[in-house]
């Protein structure tokens, strides 16, 4: 008579400890699709998990190329989060990264030497704010007054931008593309005024920018009175127009931000690590795996700032599996898996699974209860 | 005759485009029954490299195909679980098995002794007829020239169209998708109906996968299909969510790169780079001026599409 069935109800507010629980399950779970795999293929994963540990965490320079890593993630993370949390299906951040970086290099190129650098490296890094905010400016304002569905356009603007990069650089004799280079297509340098210092190995205070943007974008929605209006648009819109708020414009606002953080993301790389904007350096993908930075911090803007190093230090640890003989691409797997999990476990927090013996079903007699 | 540049660069858009008929009749599925898939480059990835595996062991085209559908319609399942049974984020979920099917389509690649990259198809499709009417000026080469998938990929078309738009099941299929509750309503399985169609745009995107790895290529790499999974979803919408139009939009943009080379035959120099811009750009324009307000349901959009159901919540 211990026959026991499962029942699925809606919860409310999940305790602390599930939510923090459903991420770190989720990582867990990945970490052991990921070993099955490797085991199928003949690698121990406790070599290959303990190979990318130490790469990442294991050394001054490796932890500071996980940081490197990090701080675009941590800005594309930011913008998914803010975004979605507003059910704003932003998942234009690849382009509006890539646009960033092509804003900041042209504006860095414009420029030219002899800017100093208070002037030159501001304005570079905000340019590339400012190109991502346009670049989901074309998704946000057709959706905000004509209601044109945001994930396809957003989408189809990562590849417009993809391609548009490539032009600059590959397939044209643009500004961006650096004259000198004429059998191997680079993008040109912008001036050395305009670069972020590095103060660790080559992590530069690029990374700090980073965090501010989370913190601010954590405060602005959790402790300013916008903030407030715009957490009851993300939870119901008719609520949000009976009290008198202009849901338009809190849309329209907060994919604008959502925008700039990813295109800042591109900035920092351009005037960062890359020092100009050149396809061929510059990692693709960093939004879409900033979405799953965004899912995995549940979209909260302080939690984007441990989790993009996580991922940071994953993308940080592919290049390290090559020698010894795994496939970097064991680090794509590893994050496609740890989103699954951490999109599935959304399941989980909003609704609680209870097994209850039979007996107990409600309106039955045990009798029948037994009986069917 | 037959070597004219237009018989030529339609020839190559047949052949070019042929991958994204399967993937675009497989998403349409998908999207008919409400479920978005954005994980269209997964599945096509993970089918292509499913498909040269198998014909790398088993010099067997056949077993080639229906490996890169299994493999296909099984990777869907994630995306339909999530979707569908949890109900989580379809957006998020579709990304995921996007990323996923790259990842794993690579890890496969390089995983082997000998790994599968860079080894050329052991086997490979070619034209079904060779000569005879094939020769035939103009008609030969476009309509006779074509390898077996070529033509199947008609007969699916032609099917899709029919299975969707005068058949009883596919009455149920667009119920679904476009109001799920008077589909669960009137006794249609409304979860069932949904993983069904999933699996089978899978199955399909696994095809137009193995369609690279099998015909155009034929090898394997990473990201062999380029950006041929996220052109497939641009194009379901430029198609409307009918099967026939997906037929001409894949030839229209299956063969961007071939476009090229004839427009610099004919004395024109546009970059490759703007004319692979073309059906995202595209795609945008018809979302914003078809798909707009209450103009979606002029456009066929199903009306429940990235909407998850809950009986509970109706």
């Amino acid at each position: 008579m211990s026959a026991r069935r499962y029942t699925i109800e809606p919860r409310g507010l999940a305790s602390a400890r599930v939510r923090l629980m459903v991420p770190l399950l989720s990582v867990l779970a990945a970490l052991i699709v990921g070993a099955g795999f490797l085991t199928l293929t003949g690698n121990s994963p406790w070599t290959v998990y303990s190979r990318m540990v130490d790469a990442a965490f294991g050394s001054g320079r490796g932890f500071a190329e996980t940081l490197v890593s990090a701080t675009p993630l941590i800005l594309t993370g930011v913008a998914a989060a803010i975004a979605f949390k507003m059910l704003v299906w932003n998942i234009g951040g690849e382009g509006q990264l890539l646009m960033g970086a092509i804003s900041a290099a042209g504006i860095g190129i414009l420029m030219g030497d002899g800017v100093p650098a208070v002037i030159a490296l501001p304005v570079v890094v905000l340019a590339g704010a400012v190109g991502g905010a346009f670049w989901a400016s074309l998704s946000a304002v057709p959706r905000v007054y004509l209601g044109t569905n945001e994930i396809i356009t957003t989408l189809m603007l990562n590849f417009i931008a993809l391609n548009l990069m490539n032009y600059l650089v590959l397939g044209s004799y643009s500004p961006w593309r650096d004259p000198a280079s004429t059998q191997f297509p680079q993008g040109r340098p912008i001036p050395d005024a305009a670069r972020i210092p590095e103060f660790f190995h080559r992590l530069d205070y690029g990374l700090f920018v980073a965090i501010g943007v989370a913190v601010l974008a954590w405060a602005l929605i959790g402790r300013t009175r916008w903030g407030f209006e715009l957490r009851i648009v993300g939870d119901s819109s008719d609520t949000a127009r009976y009290a008198g708020i202009g849901v338009p414009r809190k849309i329209l606002g907060v994919f604008l931000l959502s925008g700039a953080a990813a295109g800042l993301a591109g900035s920092l790389l351009v005037a960062g690590i890359l020092g100009k904007m050149d396809p061929r350096s510059l990692d693709l993908g960093l939004g879409f795996t900033g979405i799953i930075v965004a899912a995995l911090a549940r979209l909260n803007p302080l939690a984007v700032v441990p989790v993009g190093v996580l991922m940071g230090a994953l993308n940080n640890a592919g290049p390290a599996l090559q020698s010894i003989q795994v496939p970097s691409a064991t680090v794509t797997m590893l994050q496609g898996a740890i989103l699954i999990f951490a999109v599935s476990g959304e399941f989980l927090i909003a609704n609680r699974i209870r097994n209850v013996r039979k007996e107990e079903v409600p309106g039955l007699p045990p009798g029948e209860a037994a009986a069917t | 005759m037959n070597e004219s540049v237009w018989v030529l660069t339609i020839f190559a858009a047949i052949g070019l485009g042929t991958p994204l008929v399967y993937a675009i009749v497989g998403e349409i599925l998908a999207e008919r029954a409400g479920i978005l898939n954005l994980g269209v480059q997964g599945m096509m990835l993970v089918g292509a490299v499913g498909g040269f595996w198998a014909v790398y062991q088993t010099d067997n085209l056949v077993l080639g195909v229906l490996m890169a559908m299994v493999a296909g319609a099984l990777i869907s399942v994630i995306h339909a679980f999530a979707s569908i049974t949890l109900r989580v984020s379809q957006i998020v979920s579709g990304l995921a098995l996007t990323i996923f099917g790259t990842g794993l389509s690579s890890f496969i690649g390089k995983a082997g002794t000998p790994a599968l990259v860079g080894t050329p198809a052991r086997n490979q499709f070619g034209p079904i007829l060779d000569g005879g009417i094939a020769d035939w000026p103009i008609v030969g080469p476009l309509l006779f020239g074509h390898d077996i998938l070529v033509y199947l990929s008609w007969v699916l078309v032609a099917g899709a169209s029919y299975y969707l738009f005068r058949t009883r099941m596919g009455l149920t299929v667009r119920a679904v998708g476009e109001d799920p509750a008077s589909a669960d309503a009137a006794g249609i399985e409304v979860s069932r109906v949904r993983y069904v169609h999933v699996m089978l745009g899978g199955a399909l995107a696994g095809i137009g996968g193995a369609y690279y790895s099998l015909v155009i290529v034929p090898s394997w790499q990473d990201e062999l299909i380029g950006q041929a999974g996220w052109i497939a979803i641009a194009l379901v919408i430029l198609a409307s969510w009918r099967p026939w139009r997906a037929l001409f939009a894949a030839y229209l943009f299956g063969a961007a790169g071939r476009v090229n080379f004839t427009l610099q035959t004919l004395g024109f120099s546009v970059p490759s780079n703007l004319l692979a811009m073309i059906p995202f750009v595209l795609a945008i324009i018809a979302m914003i001026v078809l798909t707009s307000g209450k103009r979606a349901r002029l456009l066929g959009a199903p009306a429940a599409l990235g909407v998850p159901y809950s009986r509970e919540q109706r």
